[in-house]
């Protein structure tokens, strides 16, 4: 048995009513003011469950038959207004005020009406109303967490609320409050009541609105008292961007921020979200949880560089990366240093290597200031072009492309044995073996400094069959 | 698709989009350019045909240098060769792909289809017109790392690519990893096996069977120093001898801030002598960039080809360069290297060639306003072989990261040790990098080049050209980290910071 001031307290907040607009209804009562001297008249299912709570359209034509009055078109609703409240007007009869002559039964006016306002002057269930007796001296949106589930159904078994109606709620001055969202003060009043969630949470929200933003979902137990309802995210959230982020340098700070405290990057930052810029950093990011299902996607970083990456940072990048490649690999895989450093036939002519190289590549290639043949296979881009422009060895040795002395073939030893990488982009074996083979020409030996014949002929006699046929000499 | 890295490029690529994978990356990266050059044509006249030069050599009627052998009939000489003008586009593919419903299984493959559309076979790298240049399945948690496939790794010995498989444990705990691979090799410096024609442009000796490759290495890694280990080996399979076999090491350590001191150097243990090494020591601040830097370098060559039983000799170079930022919007550098090569142990009484050099480089790069930048440089350069000595300059646009335009310019000169060919280039163009989003950008340079070859005889030659390139990249995704929320959002610029209460 309910005590009747608790009924009627509970019936006079349900027809407080945030997914209903609060104006006037659609039927102009006041201009029938005189017609209908009672509601009950219209409305006899307010009063009496068995009857229709809607009148029949008929007994308009009483008046709007075309002669009289012109017709009207007025049809009752076929579905019941989406609400997200408790209310049905069968509690009406439990329901008092408090008066000073002491409770007095509720009448239609009492939520209907405006204070002061005519009998008439009739709208959908007024919030203020409810509130006056519910929660006197509040407002309808500032009225105590723990009032709202007096006459609200938690949205997720609100099934007559559209996502139209849950995204026109009405933000309550709390959500204004600041930092409500970012300083965690959401959070607080969520769990701050004695039940697993605020009602007043559940009146508006469902689990699936605090997945938008919180990755830490599952680990929150306010967000798990929640039911899912997708329509939850007919709120569009804007988040703003974490205060502590707007430091400039927040960018060289993070990790140790990260390091010292992850449960305040958690919220809003998957383990992928690190890993957006720190891909190549199995570590990083470890203290965070993984993305998946019944978890936010977490904040989106986009990947900028750092300040020190301007001002043509790509031509002097190469002893930074070397002084301190720890630094680079926080950001950088090596596929990233592979879209210049991997060779690609159409390659930007002024990229890895500078404008004119083409012209000028011999000097760095026979001094090798970098080591050409990580990127380059010299069969395959030395000698292809190389043969391709009529610079790679005939049959002639001696023909005279080296010039700059009549002499120079007599004396190649020097220039061979300092760069013979250059040597072998333009020359075969076989242009070397006329000379320099013990099975014929002219016996040159070309073996030098260093040289382990016996070494070699462990590793791998092939390579001195070439020129000792089978008569691999001992040494 | 005839090849079989063809068909594997295809089955990487392709077929895991099939298998639904929950998330993936792709990038689309295409590139054109035209370029020409001009060799040499060899040709010959009869003896009786050359001509005396007062003070000079024989030279043909027509004016060109002759070389004439003793006692032989005719006299060769090379004439300047046909222009060779290629115009290479290459599209690379590059494919991650996760959430094949195995936490830490990846599959990543970056593929490059490319043809000439000028002159074929002009421009090298575009053939075979399909190549794999990477494809492998991946397992990865917090301990292991499991790759089968087409990989490459990069180590102290060279990028080492080969199709088969990887596995690396680390202790994250205490910065240890350990690896082992093993398969079937690639060539040195690109995606084909020793076994490709494509490589074998001279008609040289070639292996008939691609090299199987095994190697090994250790790493720690602290806050304050690391160290790493190499072993590699290749043997041929149809002889079963060693194709190579090499060691290195290397450490860094870090005393104090900003200081790093680093070296390495590797072992051949096929041919029992010391390779390439070096040291350095870096000091990098916001203002400084200084380095120290003592190198050794020694070729190494495979043992299925003989250059190695020639005896090739290290050079050993001492570098050093700074940088420093006079004020907070101009920075000078300048860099010294002299070098020498060791004793090569040769007779050549009748030639002798430079045995050190030395080069230097002077250079500033001020940053007049956020969006303008002027970087200039003078280098000079002596030494065996061939040289550079010459300025560049290039003035940089660039008002948000989304949009750079340069103006570059370069004038140099590059004498030959061996030839007499000494070339005066000028360069003057302008490169444009722009993106339209995050998942397109556009770039597009273009420059003219001034070519002067400078010769006793009539084989000097001048020979101009516009040199251009374009590019287009697309990268485009989809994953777990994406999903939920709405495209509104998703497209924001700037993320949630784009966001605020209403």
């Amino acid at each position: 048995m309910i005590p009747r001031a608790s009924l009627a307290l509970l019936i006079g907040l349900l027809v407080a009513d945030p997914a209903a607009a609060q104006g006037p209804t659609g039927f102009d009562h006041a201009r029938h003011a005189r017609v209908f001297p009672s509601c009950q008249a219209c409305h006899p299912g307010a009063v009496n469950p068995d009857s229709a709570f809607w009148p029949e359209p008929t007994r308009c034509t009483a008046c709007h038959d075309g002669s009289t009055l012109q017709r009207v078109a007025w049809q009752p609703p076929t579905a019941p207004h989406p609400s997200n409240l408790k209310f049905v007007h069968d509690l009406v009869p439990l329901m008092t005020r408090a008066t000073p002559r002491g409770p007095e039964p509720l009448g239609c006016r009492d939520c209907h009406v405006p204070a002061g306002g005519g009998r008439m002057d009739v709208h959908r269930a007024l919030s203020d109303r409810c509130i006056e007796c519910h929660a006197p001296g509040s407002t309808h949106l500032a009225a105590p967490d723990t009032v709202c589930a007096t006459c609200h159904l938690p949205l997720s078994r609100a099934a007559s609320l559209r996502p139209t109606d849950i995204a026109n709620f009405p933000v309550p001055p709390s959500h204004r409050a600041p930092g409500f969202v970012t300083s965690g003060l959401h959070g607080r009043q969520a769990a701050g009541t004695s039940q697993p969630v605020a009602p007043s949470c559940a009146t508006c929200h469902a689990r699936d609105f605090c997945l938008i933003c919180h990755v830490d979902a599952p680990e929150r137990a306010a967000i798990q008292a929640l039911d899912p309802d997708p329509r939850a995210r007919a709120i569009v959230v804007h988040l703003p961007r974490a205060p502590s982020h707007d430091d400039p340098s927040f960018l060289s700070r993070h990790g140790a921020m990260v390091r010292a405290n992850p449960q305040q990057c958690v919220t809003c930052h998957t383990r992928e979200s690190c890993l957006t810029c720190h891909a190549p950093s199995q570590g990083v990011g470890v203290a965070l949880h993984a993305a998946g299902p019944g978890r936010a996607p977490g904040a989106q970083p986009h990947r900028l560089p750092p300040p020190s990456h301007r001002e043509n940072f790509v031509r002097r990048h190469a002893s930074v990366a070397a002084a301190t490649p720890a630094t680079c690999a926080g950001c950088h895989v090596r596929g990233d240093c592979l879209q210049c450093h991997r060779p690609n036939a159409a390659a930007n002519p002024a990229g890895y290597h500078p404008a004119g190289f083409l012209q000028s590549h011999p000097a760095a290639a026979y001094s090798r200031e970098a080591r050409c043949t990580d990127c380059h296979n010299t069969g395959g881009f030395c000698q292809a072009c190389h043969a391709t422009a009529g610079l790679t060895a005939t049959k002639t040795l001696g023909s005279g492309y080296h010039d700059v002395s009549s002499t120079f073939i007599a004396g190649h030893g020097q220039a061979a044995r300092q760069s013979l990488e250059s040597c072998t982009a333009c020359h075969a074996e076989r242009d070397c073996l006329t000379c320099h083979s013990a099975l014929g020409g002219r016996r040159f030996s070309p073996h030098g400094p260093g040289f382990d014949a016996e070494r070699l002929r462990r590793k791998n006699a092939q390579m001195c069959t070439v020129c000792h046929g089978a008569a691999i000499p001992n040494d | 698709m005839r090849s079989p890295a063809g068909m594997l490029f295809l089955a990487a690529v392709l077929l895991p989009f099939r298998a639904a994978a929950q998330g993936y990356r792709v990038r689309i990266d295409t590139r054109w350019q035209t370029v020409a050059y001009r060799g040499v044509s060899l040709d010959s006249i009869p003896v009786t045909d050359t001509v005396g030069t007062p003070g000079g050599g024989p030279v043909s009627p027509d004016g060109f240098a002759v070389q004439c052998l003793s006692g032989a009939t005719f006299c060769t000489l090379f004439r300047p060769g046909a222009v060779q003008r290629g115009r290479p586009l290459t599209s690379t593919i590059e494919a991650s792909l996760w959430g094949f419903g195995v936490r830490g299984l990846s599959v990543r493959a970056i593929g490059r289809a490319g043809v000439d559309l000028g002159t074929a076979g002009v421009w090298p790298g575009t053939g075979p017109a399909l190549q794999l240049l990477e494809g492998y399945a991946e397992y990865a948690s917090s301990r292991l790392t499991a790759r089968a496939g087409r990989q490459v790794i990069p180590s102290r010995l060279g990028w080492t690519g080969f199709d088969g498989g990887a596995l690396t444990y680390r202790d994250v705990r205490h910065g240890i990893e350990l690896q082992g691979y093993g398969g079937w090799g690639l060539a040195r410096g690109v995606a084909l096996p020793v076994t490709s024609p494509a490589l074998n442009p001279l008609d040289d000796f070639q292996p008939i069977q691609r090299q199987v490759i095994a190697g090994a290495s250790g790493g720690w890694t602290s806050s304050a120093a690391d160290a790493r280990f190499e072993y590699q080996r290749e043997v041929d399979p149809h002889s079963h001898k060693f194709v190579s076999e090499r060691v290195a090491f290397e450490g860094a350590v870090r005393p104090v801030g900003h200081v790093r001191i680093s070296g390495g150097a590797d072992y051949d243990l096929a041919a029992g002598w010391w390779g390439s090494a070096d040291a350095a020591v870096n000091y990098v601040t916001p203002k400084i960039r200084g380095t120290l830097w003592a190198r050794r370098y020694r070729p190494h060559f495979d043992l299925w080809t003989i250059w190695g039983a020639f005896s090739p000799v290290p050079y050993q170079s001492l570098q050093g360069s700074l940088a420093y930022a006079i004020v907070a919007r101009i920075e000078v550098r300048g860099r010294y290297e002299r070098y020498r090569y060791d004793e090569a142990a040769t007779e050549t009484p009748l030639f002798s060639a430079k045995r050190d050099g030395w080069r230097a480089e002077l250079g500033a790069t001020a940053t007049l306003t956020p969006a303008w930048t002027i970087d200039a440089g003078y280098q000079r350069e002596f030494g065996p072989g061939a040289s550079v000595s010459g300025t560049a300059a290039t003035i940089i646009y660039q008002p948000s990261a989304r949009l750079r335009a340069t103006l570059l310019g370069s004038s140099f000169d590059r004498p030959l040790e061996f030839r007499f060919n000494d070339v005066g280039v000028r360069t003057l163009g302008v490169d444009g990098q722009f993106a339209s989003s995050e998942q397109v950008r556009f770039g597009v340079t273009a420059y003219y080049n001034t070519e002067a070859h400078h010769r006793p005889d009539a084989g000097a030659f001048d020979w101009n050209q516009w040199r251009a390139s374009a590019r287009v990249v697309f990268a485009f995704g989809h994953g777990a980290d994406l999903r939920g929320l709405p495209p509104s959002i998703q497209m924001l610029p700037g993320g949630r910071s784009a966001r605020t209460l209403p």
